[in-house]
């Protein structure tokens, strides 16, 4: 474990969504240069935690630092201007605007005139032309394609890819390797892993605690809102934390208390 | 073209050649005359400029209703006023007085989370009503001197027998196609209506987004409403009466999908010309008037048919 100061630290979260505890008194730390992997049932408040860090959910207590400095304010503009990329699951692309569009989306290159910013059409074709070619998306598809007329995949390494080509500080994986085929899976886990090796904090959501462990320094299991368990990958199996997630952490728990 | 075809504007210019050529047959030398030419287009333009605002506003997925009681309020604060803050004054006042309505419905669809369609029918009740009180049903008039004051004739006359509304429309369509497709907040603005969730993880400010558009929607609707005064510097209380439906009718005659991130200024302009030509060319053609209203209604149903088999045809999933 690293020593120096945790890029992003949790400390007693709660967030209600109305009378619904969402995630009840999570405190986490992470480090830059470090791939956690966050996993836990579907429910347990691993898309909703990240979501508090990309700045989508205002938590209801406790408080968020990053890089020291406490989050007063949450939307996921001051996360970006941050440095928190983050890939989710169900959006991120609107089907209404081209590939190169897309990319840009909320930054987009301008070229100005007169002091009129323009948009930076070579520039933005250029860049997610680039990206659509390492992602391997078929031949005919260009970057002034609708993301309409993409598949699950294809949206998906769009993502990523533009995740990676901004790679700032910290880049967040909600479920990165869904509608994937087995080759484009291998390759955005190599990506994960470099990411960390240029020093990035990747965090790296998933149900499949065998895959990440492989990839991951450390894992954090949550559970009905709940962190359940936080432990290095080299000190804990994966089968172990596998029981851990079937045990609904309550195992973990009286561990803790021997 | 590509960029045409992606911005939905072809159903209508299909739709214009079909209409043009319709009315060609019927009725080729009441129709191809420059009176009629003239009128239809200065009408057009005046509902154009009101159908670009609205079609700004569903491209972000809300609707405007209230743009007709705007169009009024802009026009009465235009010329009641005039006696005491001159042309150019009023001017700026009855603009400011839009926008703060569009301001106000904004801020309360964005902040209140409310459906646009509830607090736009508010604005279009409350704004009416505030015309009713002001005028006390009296019809104001410009002076003589307000009639050939520069900024009205810049707005209301005429350069080489065409009107002033037209270059006005030209001019601010031009520049708000621009804004819409090469600049960052057009883009922004599309990625709020295609998909508001996507565009606030990617960290576009979707409320401003929206908000900037209620804002220019009445913006445009209060300039439509000094351009028609500027011609005709006559109030009444229902000025502007029914224009929100028109302006909706063309918008998305149009091509704009009220499913929001799909429509065309273009567009909006030759839905525009259909509502109108049908409503000018049935009376011409002595039907009476309130059948105008069935026909828009009918063109209406038909364009949206249309604009959607067309959508399917060019692959969007509508």
């Amino acid at each position: 474990m690293t020593n120096n100061q945790p890029l992003i630290q949790v400390r007693n979260l709660d967030l209600y969504f109305g009378a619904f505890h969402a995630l009840k008194n999570v405190s986490v730390d992470f480090h830059a240069g470090e791939l956690v992997g966050l996993v836990g049932d579907n429910g347990a408040g691993k898309t909703t935690l990240i979501r508090v860090l990309c700045g989508i959910h205002t938590p209801t207590s406790g408080e968020v630092f990053f890089d020291g400095r406490k989050i007063v304010k949450f939307h996921p503009k001051l996360a970006i201007d941050q440095g928190i990329e983050t890939i989710q699951q169900s959006v991120g692309l609107c089907d209404n605007l081209s590939i190169a569009r897309n990319f840009y989306l909320g930054r987009e290159p301008v070229k100005r005139f007169l002091g009129v910013p323009f948009l930076d059409f070579s520039r933005m074709r250029d860049m997610s032309t680039k990206v659509i070619r390492q992602f391997g998306l078929r031949d005919n598809v260009s970057a002034d394609d609708e993301v309409e007329r993409l598949s699950g995949g294809e949206r998906q390494s769009v993502k990523i890819g533009r995740a990676v080509e901004f790679k700032n500080r910290v880049v967040i994986m909600d479920e990165p390797t869904n509608h994937l085929s087995v080759r484009e899976r291998e390759h955005v886990n190599e990506l994960a892993v470099q990411l960390k090796e240029q020093g990035l904090l990747v965090i790296y959501i998933t149900h499949d605690i065998f895959q990440v462990h492989k990839l991951a320094d450390r894992i954090v299991i949550m559970e009905n809102g709940e962190k359940v368990a936080d432990a290095m990958t080299d000190s804990m199996s994966a089968e172990e934390l596998e029981e851990v997630i079937r045990q609904g952490g309550r195992v973990i728990e009286k561990q803790e208390a021997v | 073209m590509k960029q045409l075809v992606r911005s939905q504007g072809l159903g209508a210019i299909i739709g214009v050649a079909v209409m043009l050529a319709a009315f060609t047959l019927i009725d080729f030398s009441g129709w191809w005359t420059i009176q009629t030419l003239a009128n239809v287009t200065q009408f057009t333009a005046i509902l154009a400029f009101v159908a670009i605002g609205q079609a700004l506003v569903i491209m972000t997925r809300e609707i405007d209703l209230s743009v007709g009681s705007v169009y009024g309020l802009a026009g009465v604060a235009f010329i009641t006023l005039e006696p005491a803050l001159g042309v150019p004054g009023s001017f700026l006042v009855a603009m400011a007085m839009a926008a703060f309505v569009g301001v106000l419905q904004g801020v309360a669809v964005v902040k209140g989370q409310l459906p646009s369609m509830i607090v736009t029918l508010g604005g279009l009740f409350a704004v009416r009503g505030v015309i009713y009180v002001w005028t006390g049903g009296a019809i104001h008039n410009f002076s003589a001197d307000a009639r050939l004051h520069p900024l009205t004739r810049l707005f209301g006359g005429e350069l080489l027998g065409i009107e002033a509304a037209i270059f006005w429309l030209v001019f601010v369509a031009g520049l708000l196609s621009v804004v819409l497709w090469r600049m960052p907040f057009g883009n922004r603005l599309l990625a709020t209506g295609g998909s508001r969730e996507s565009a606030e993880s990617r960290g576009v400010r979707t409320d401003r987004v929206k908000i900037w558009a209620f804002v220019l929607c009445s913006l445009l609707a209060g300039f439509a409403g000094i351009l028609t005064l500027c011609n005709q510097p006559q109030t009444h209380v229902t000025l502007g009466e029914n224009m929100e439906l028109e302006a909706i009718a063309a918008a998305v005659i149009g091509g704009c999908l009220l499913s929001g991130g799909r429509g065309s200024i273009l567009g909006a302009i030759l839905g525009a010309l259909i509502v109108v030509s049908f409503r000018y060319e049935l009376i011409a053609l002595g039907a009476p008037s309130s059948w105008y209203i069935t026909f828009v209604g009918a063109v209406l149903i038909v364009a949206v048919i249309f604009n959607q088999k067309l959508a399917r045809f060019l692959g969007h999933s509508v």
